[in-house]
């Protein structure tokens, strides 16, 4: 059985402003002391800021949930944009070690969802479209 | 055996009105256990066909059934009293500063509700094996079970007026039965056979980066 880590900065609202705003960074010595194989981290927003405050610490031996879409947006992302931010994972992990994922739940509060079925299922599609895509040139 | 890169997601997913309805209902006591759960089944067979259609590799739950990702252990623990956050505004020290951090950071107090610790903590039922189960029952792809890890349940839980007591007389008190009932839930979710299991902390990012505003969100 996989045991994973979820780390974001908060999903309770579609405000961007009043949800927490930082890197990794601080946070690498936490990480690397969890007997946790996979680190499943929010990623897609500006606030979680780059790949290389984590990369260095956990690619060596760590899996990586990479937060690829952003669940409080309307719209889908592009395959293409996704698969760029994969291939950028790459430096640091290898991909046989990389996971894709929204960067949190679509409604972690029941009656405070922060997106509907369509565009959450759309968002999924995309993820896995920008799969193939990174199977054929990593597979 | 996965392919690489594979496909999943964090956890929870929108509900419909018909779940949020069935979520009032069982809460208000209006709905019972068996009337409810055939709300969850047939949302979660939902919620799994979409993931199927997108062509997921590790399938979710979707948390269809929780009020929220971490105070739905209200349902299956002991010692613990499901609470608006508007019902613990009467408890803090300090109600201005509360009701300004809520607002602030866009959160209603009435729609958001905390798993408050009021007695010794044990459970009554397994967390998340009802939900392994019922998408194994859908999808014969591996399945992720997302869990609230022992910080967010520990800070949350803990609201002194109400958790302090005969059970508990602090805080790291009431963790160590946080993290004895957590275990055993993974030992429970093992020998079902759940393929992955996640734990969120989500405001573990709070702790470092809050410093100079010593903001602290309602979680």
């Amino acid at each position: 059985m996989r045991l994973g880590l979820h780390v974001c900065r908060g999903n309770w609202s579609t405000r961007e402003d009043v949800l927490i705003s930082g890197d990794y960074r601080p946070l690498a010595p936490c990480f690397s002391s969890m007997n946790v194989r996979q680190f499943v981290l929010e990623y897609c927003t500006p606030r979680a800021g780059e790949l290389e405050a984590i990369g260095p610490v956990l690619g060596a031996d760590r899996e990586l949930g990479l937060g690829v879409v952003n669940p409080r947006t309307t719209t889908a992302e592009e395959p293409a944009t996704i698969v760029a931010r994969a291939e950028e994972a790459l430096e640091w992990w290898p991909a046989e070690r990389i996971f894709l994922n929204p960067d949190c739940g679509f409604a972690c509060f029941a009656n405070r969802g922060v997106n509907v079925e369509a565009v959450a299922e759309a968002k999924l599609a995309s993820m896995t479209s920008a799969a193939r895509t990174l199977r054929e040139r990593h597979g | 055996m996965l392919p690489r890169f594979p496909v999943t997601q964090v956890g929870s997913w929108p509900r419909s009105e018909g779940m949020l309805d069935a979520l009032r209902a069982r809460r208000l006591g209006r709905m019972n256990c068996g009337e409810f759960d055939a709300v969850v089944d047939r949302e979660t067979a939902r919620c799994v066909a979409a993931q199927e259609r997108a062509g997921v590799d590790v399938v979710v739950s979707g948390e269809l059934g929780r009020d929220n990702f971490y105070s739905f252990i209200t349902d299956k623990v002991a010692g613990t009293r499901l609470m608006s956050l508007a019902e613990m505004l009467d408890t803090v020290e300090n109600k201005a500063a509360f009701e300004e951090m809520l607002e602030t950071l866009d959160v209603p107090a009435s729609a958001i509700r905390n798993p408050t610790c009021t007695g010794k903590l044990a459970r009554r039922e397994p967390l998340a094996v009802d939900e392994l189960q019922r998408v194994r029952r859908l999808t014969g792809k591996p399945v992720k079970i997302t869990l609230p890890g022992p910080y967010l349940l520990t800070r949350a839980m803990w609201v002194t007026d109400f958790s302090q007591g005969e059970a508990y007389h602090d805080k790291p008190d009431m963790a160590a039965d946080v993290v004895k009932i957590l275990r055993e839930e993974l030992g429970d979710l093992a020998a079902q056979g759940a393929d992955f299991v996640q734990f969120d902390e989500p405001v573990l990012t709070e702790i470092v980066h809050s410093g100079e505003t010593k903001r602290r969100t309602f979680m």
